[in-house]
């Protein structure tokens, strides 16, 4: 053996050792805090572990998309916060992207007006902490005139302070959801098939509005109208869809707040689009549409997804703020769990647990997003 | 060495200071008239209602003026007292330490202050529990009438709790929705995002008399979901004490059962309808003998502040901003659940 790779197996033992070194020395910190944590909740004569999850919680909450009741355990009333973090997260994740590419591509326009507009929502959007604008939307929301004297549009869509009320299909929320599950999937497979962009829209929407129309018409509780439209009777409104005022603030704050951010992305990405390339485009006598989808959106694409992709993450941990006007998000449910319950510790490491699992998941997604994507030939 | 005749006249000194009957006086109480002051616990700031400030910054509310009775019938002055401004976490050591005699602030009788924290409760004075306040442009009188409805209530809380259970129990379906700020709260309730409000009653009220526009413009409805007993606490181990004070709130309740008041209690002393009232107001001995205190206490008492009935509508009832149905807090023989021992 000559010298030269003796001393290269040793270089990679020394490199071995202390990998191992550390990681035994993080197990071992992790190992000592739990231990602590442990021995000091029983000194204190504190229960510690998961048994509350099975209790009842006795406590209501303001939104749910699945039946609720004061009798679920603590597990059941968890997930449906989880749940409602995903919708909400998932709705803005969806808005704020499509508002996202609008206003990027407006800062990038040559129109002065447009470019100044898209400017200005940018500064102002960006540089407001989002909380603040939600407390401020949500004051100005509770002010809208009440249930009785909602505002209405064609005695269809209806505004009040309670929350939007509008025309829906009359399936259980549980069908919602699935057809809601069933058109993500869709939108994921046509990304798969590399559909052109314009095209993949048409057959995403096309194809949502179709298979909803059919399961609800299979699906419909008996002697139910096909659509339900929403009627005031007592207090509120029955039938239709109810988007809860909360909800409503939410999903306008996050998506104002977000779309800022993902515009300066956007306009990041269209920025490095080499001018040679669009003066190409206008030397072959392509129009300004034609230039921006199929030469500066392709080549922008690749340094927008990665930065996208953590703007995307941002939002779902943006849910949290949920708190501060009593939509039951994630983050509400298990502040409100540990002063009924106490299980301070446990909670908190469920609430992290679902977050890492999330966050974790739309990483691995924008990944896969990053490299379907990529210019093979470039 | 004491001679025989300074010792005599020590013992006659001792005799004379001493009420008729040989009973032992409570040493808070003998510490109150060494003192020439009686300590009570007030707030800092205003607990409307129970222990507020009004604008020529003196103390007033039902409360205080509990503080004043007491006062008058151990010292027979009603102003001989000093009120000690406490937090809620301050007034248990502070009762401890001897910085106050005794604890009459909003304080509800548990389990584990009358053991673990070595208080002693008189009998309740007040029930106060969770209640519902609506608009009164809904035309509702009581939670059935919620159906439909939403309904507000700080997040965390008993309260929570106890609303939630009760609307199911009731079957009225509706919609909770709970803040965790109580600022953000009162907002939504008060721009209409909720029909009604969950809260301790008499934070309703007082909700509604201060910080709303138009008081009647909202109802409290009739359901009472909830009721905690409220007492005054005292340290533990000194029984006699706690007798001057069960009869000090005893006779306020007696008083106003038999129609005694701050107006007529000298006439009424003078010329007693029966020998209940004549025991009452010292015509006849035997009030203060067996108290330590004065066979006109509980007159002097009645002069000042008036019977229960007085106190509680001055400061939380008709005569106060605060409209308080006297509801549970009524005379047993007027719906309510307050009662006096037997005075024999």
């Amino acid at each position: 053996m000559s010298k030269a790779d003796e001393l290269r197996r040793k270089a990679k033992q020394r490199r071995f050792f202390i990998q191992a070194a550390l990681v035994g020395l993080s197990g071992f910190a992790v190992a000592g805090a739990f231990m602590t944590a442990r021995t000091n909740l029983e000194a204190q004569g504190l229960t510690s572990g998961f048994g509350f999850l099975e209790r009842s919680t006795g406590w209501d909450y303001s939104f749910s998309l699945v039946e609720k009741s004061i009798m679920d355990p603590y597990a059941q009333t968890l997930f449906v916060g989880f749940l409602n973090t995903l919708f909400v997260g998932f709705i803005a994740i969806f808005l704020t992207t499509l508002f996202g590419f609008i206003i990027g591509t407006a800062r990038d326009a040559s129109n002065i007006a447009v470019k100044s507009a898209a400017t200005v929502y940018v500064q102002v959007f960006r540089n407001i902490p989002l909380i603040l604008q939600l407390v401020f939307l949500y004051a100005v929301l509770i002010n809208l005139p009440g249930p009785r004297q909602a505002m209405s549009m064609a005695d269809t869509f209806f505004l009040s302070n309670r929350g939007l009320m509008m025309p829906g299909l009359s399936v259980t929320p549980g069908v919602a959801v699935a057809l809601l599950l069933a058109s993500i999937v869709l939108g994921v497979v046509l990304i798969w098939n590399k559909q052109p962009l314009l095209r993949g829209l048409l057959i995403w929407m096309g194809g949502s509005i179709l298979l909803s129309l059919i399961v609800a018409a299979i699906m419909r509780p008996e002697g139910e109208a096909l659509v339900s439209i929403p009627s005031l009777q007592g207090l509120r409104f029955r039938g239709g869809i109810t988007v809860p005022i909360e909800l409503f603030g939410m999903i306008v704050a996050i998506t104002l707040y977000g779309s800022a951010y993902i515009a300066e992305v956007v306009r990041g990405g269209l920025a490095q689009v080499p001018r040679g390339l669009t003066e190409a485009g206008q030397a072959l006598g392509l129009s300004t549409g034609q230039i921006w989808s199929r030469i500066k959106m392709p080549m922008a694409l690749r340094s927008i997804i990665p930065p996208l992709g953590n703007q995307w993450i941002f939002m779902m941990k943006a849910t949290t703020i949920g708190v501060a006007i009593g939509f039951s998000d994630l983050f509400y449910i298990v502040s409100i769990s540990i002063t009924q319950s106490g299980q301070t510790l446990e909670l908190i490491a469920i609430l992290a647990g679902a977050f890492l699992l999330v966050n974790g998941g739309l990483a691995v997604f924008t990944n896969w997003l990053n490299a379907r994507m990529e210019l093979k030939a470039h | 060495m004491l001679t025989k005749s300074s010792f005599l006249g020590i013992a006659a000194a001792a005799l004379a200071m001493l009420p008729a009957t040989a009973m032992a006086e409570s040493p808070t109480v003998q510490q109150i008239k060494e003192r020439g002051t009686l300590l009570c616990s007030g707030h800092n700031g205003s607990y409307f209602g129970f222990v507020e400030v009004n604008d020529k910054n003196e103390w007033k509310g039902l409360d205080i003026d509990l503080c004043r009775a007491l006062t008058t019938a151990i010292l027979g002055d009603p102003n001989a007292n000093q009120i000690v401004p406490l937090s809620w976490a301050q007034r248990f050591p502070a009762l401890q330490s001897g910085d106050v005699d005794v604890i009459i602030k909003a304080t509800g009788w548990t389990m584990g202050r009358d053991t673990e924290l070595g208080l002693q409760f008189s009998l309740p004075y007040f029930f106060g529990g969770t209640q519902f306040m609506a608009h009164g442009d809904l035309g509702i009188t009581e939670a059935k009438d919620l159906e439909g409805g939403t309904i507000c209530v700080e997040a965390g809380t008993t309260i929570e709790r106890i609303s939630a259970n009760y609307l199911s129990t009731i079957g009225v379906e509706h919609t909770m929705v709970s803040y965790e700020s109580a600022a953000e709260l009162r907002a939504a309730y008060v721009a209409n995002r909720c029909d009604a409000f969950a809260g301790w009653g008499p934070n309703l009220a007082v909700l509604r008399a201060t910080e709303i526009d138009n008081p009647d413009a909202h109802v409290i409805l009739s359901d009472q979901l909830s009721s905690e007993p409220i007492s005054a606490a005292m340290r533990q181990g000194d029984e006699e004490f706690v007798d001057v004070v069960n009869w000090m709130l005893a006779a306020m309740l007696i008083a106003e059962e038999e129609g005694v008041t701050m107006a007529n209690v000298e006439e009424m002393a003078a010329n007693p309808p029966n020998p209940k009232v004549a025991r009452l107001l010292g015509a006849e001995p035997g009030m203060g003998e067996r108290l330590g205190l004065r066979d006109t206490w509980a007159r002097e008492m009645i002069a000042a502040v008036g019977n229960f009935g007085e106190v509680y509508d001055r400061n939380l009832g008709a005569n106060s901003p605060y409209n308080l149905d006297r509801g549970l807090n009524n005379l047993w023989s007027h719906g309510g659940v307050l009662y006096a021992p037997i005075l024999d």
